[in-house]
């Protein structure tokens, strides 16, 4: 019985530990801020997968998207209206280890008031389970957060990355 | 990962059950193995520890604290049951060097931490996705099972662990037959299979990693080749090569028959006075399950005898065994065989524990004249068996036999208490001691042997559970 109590006991305080460790609450709300919290998603499956699914898109959405942006977001009709006015933003497409994440932003003065996907990883089955669970989740605490800055979804690392760089790039087109 | 393996459905007999007969389990010396075999078992748990760590991005909210304290669950539960497997795989390294006793128990403390891991693993995934997602318990768990096909086969392997955790607890394992027990335990492969997928297609470490994944799959694949391997392919081979048959069965006494079993190149197993084997009849009552019993005759290249004392179900049906029916024998398994140190020898049975005693007892050298004492301790003169053989062997071995009769209660002493032994068997420091029978009797009896001087490496026990 207290061996049963102890090595209970041992593996919570254990785990509590290393959660411990992991843990620092989400402060800056900084670009780099934001990076800081993908990189470890980003770079520990980079270990064993390409990683030059997800790097490139992290360096060229500052670069390319404003091409992209331009076309789509007049495309969606959004406008070049000014500040009163709904303006919708398309985010860089970000090439994930499970296909391509979009998303579009609509902006009403300097609040985002909508994020759509436009495309959603689109890897079979899996990726689709886990994206309606991840989405949803992501969407809320982006629109809550008015920035890029939000946490991934555990289980949805890929699909988190994805998002948070396609939304990151369309924040920037709005120049938010 | 390498200690990690596990049983397969078939022949399964957990060895401290109530089956019936001595269930060879204690063993005395060599202490290396077992730690080292936990050793490697805490290494796979780090290495485990080590792949969530990889895989885990820095945590900034409890709703993520608590999935990802989920996630280690989960992965040190899976690892966990793979371990509990390969325990009761019969690996024959494992068999000698921990021995099914010591592995019978380990499978059962182990199981109820695992489940423990799996029952947290569930909560903390409910409640971190629902601090996240800011809902609540029960909606965010209806929106797990529901969401994800594979979250759901994982859902029903938890209840079924539930239901195997309720039929195997204490208070309901004593009201519920061994028959019921056993059958209800092997949903837990069910269980196994079906909480697999999930690992893959939520799991965060394998999401992300193929490697990961290989390792994983190799190491169920590796356990399940075990098992099919030890557990089933073995036993048919060995089936195959010595063609064990039931020759006859003899009544010793009122609820204990012999079976005397007859096979080609019987000495090829190399088998050993005290060792054991697990044996499936196949017959149609005794076809489904294989239970351990130890030989009870010294082994002959053309016949072994086991003696089985009715106390299931199962050794109810053996005195009904006809000639010819087929065996499919595992073994031999056991340490516990004469050390033949030239010591003097002490040999302690309770009750059917006389089986492995009975047959080292009449392996023990006559050059060993006059140094040889049996002591017998039986609840009531009914329960004596071969007291013709005993006799026999002790004459021709100027052994001495000392036959004590009746419960604790009735004799108003406890004759195994360490000033009765000594009483009875002067300079007992000198001697090498074996015990076999109920887990409270060897108990009593090894600790007044080590009070009497005697040094663990000469005494040898095996404790049979009911």
């Amino acid at each position: 019985m207290l061996r049963a109590v102890l090595a209970l006991g041992g593996t919570a305080a254990g785990i509590a530990a290393l959660i411990a460790v992991k843990f620092h609450p989400a402060a800056s709300s900084t670009l780099a801020g934001s990076q800081s919290l993908m990189s470890p998603s980003a770079s520990a499956p980079a270990a064993t997968a390409p990683p030059a699914t997800t790097h490139p898109a992290a360096t060229s959405s500052a670069a390319k998207p404003s091409a992209k942006a331009s076309s789509s977001s007049g495309g969606t009709g959004g406008g070049t209206g000014q500040s009163t006015t709904a303006r919708t933003f398309t985010g860089a497409v970000d090439n994930t280890q499970y296909g391509p994440m979009q998303v579009a932003i609509t902006v009403s003065g300097k609040t985002i008031t909508k994020i759509t996907v436009v495309q959603q990883t689109d890897n079979g089955s899996e990726s689709q389970s886990i994206d309606s669970m991840a989405l949803p989740k992501l969407t809320s605490e982006a629109l809550a957060a008015q920035n890029a800055n939000i946490d991934a979804v555990s289980g949805a690392s890929y699909t988190s990355a994805g998002y948070k760089q396609s939304l990151q790039s369309a924040i920037d087109m709005a120049g938010l | 990962m390498t200690a990690a393996t596990r049983p397969a459905p078939g022949p399964v007999a957990p060895a401290a059950t109530r089956a019936t007969g001595p269930i060879p389990m204690g063993r005395s010396s060599r202490p290396a193995m077992p730690s080292v075999v936990l050793a490697v078992i805490a290494a796979g748990a780090l290495a485990v520890t080590g792949l969530w760590w990889k895989d885990t991005p820095t945590i900034s909210n409890v709703g993520n604290a608590l999935v990802s304290a989920g996630d280690i669950l989960g992965l040190l539960a899976a690892y966990g049951f793979v371990v509990l497997v390969g325990l009761m795989a019969r690996i024959p390294p494992l068999e000698r060097g921990v021995g099914a006793d010591r592995l019978a128990r380990w499978h059962a403390m182990g199981g109820r931490y695992v489940i423990t891991l799996v029952t947290g693993h569930v909560l903390a995934i409910i409640w971190g996705y629902s601090v996240i997602a800011h809902e609540s318990l029960t909606h965010q768990a209806i929106s797990l099972v529901t969401s994800y096909t594979d979250v759901l086969y994982a859902t029903i392997a938890f209840f079924l662990l539930l239901l195997i955790a309720a039929i195997s607890a204490t208070a309901v394992r004593r009201r519920v037959s061994y028959e019921t027990w056993y059958y209800v335990h092997l949903l837990t492969y069910a269980s196994i299979a079906l909480a697999f997928s999930h690992q893959f297609a939520q799991g965060p470490s394998f999401v992300s990693s193929l490697d990961a994944r290989i390792a994983w799959s190799a190491m169920y694949a590796v356990v399940g080749a075990l098992i099919l391997w030890y557990r089933f392919i073995t036993p048919l081979r060995m089936l195959a090569r010595h063609r064990f048959t039931v020759a006859g069965v003899r009544e010793e006494g009122p609820g204990v028959v012999s079976v005397y079993i007859t096979g080609r190149d019987l000495d090829a197993m190399r088998a050993e006075p005290g060792q054991f084997f697990r044996w499936r009849f196949l017959s149609r009552e005794l076809l489904w399950q294989s239970h351990p019993y130890s030989l009870s005759a010294m082994p002959r290249p053309d016949m072994l005898r086991i003696t089985v004392k009715a106390r299931g179900h199962h050794s109810g049906s053996m005195a009904h065994l006809r000639p010819g029916t087929r065996v499919i024998a595992e073994g031999p398994y056991g340490a516990f065989t004469p050390s033949l140190s030239g010591r003097r020898v002490l040999m302690i049975a309770g009750g059917v524990g006389i089986t492995p005693i009975r047959a080292m007892f009449a392996a023990l050298p006559r050059r060993m004249n006059d140094g040889i004492t049996l002591i017998y301790r039986a609840s009531h003169p009914r329960d004596v068996v071969f007291k013709n053989e005993l006799d026999a062997i002790a004459a021709d071995r100027n052994a001495r036999v000392y036959y004590i009769i009746g419960s604790r209660e009735h004799l108003g002493y406890d004759p195994l208490a360490p000033e009765e032994l000594s009483h009875l068997i002067p300079g007992l420091q000198r001697y090498e001691a074996y015990v076999c029978g109920p887990v409270g009797m060897t108990r009593t009896a090894v600790e007044s042997l080590r009070d009497l001087g005697i040094r663990r490496r000469h005494i040898h026990h095996e404790a049979f559970d009911f």
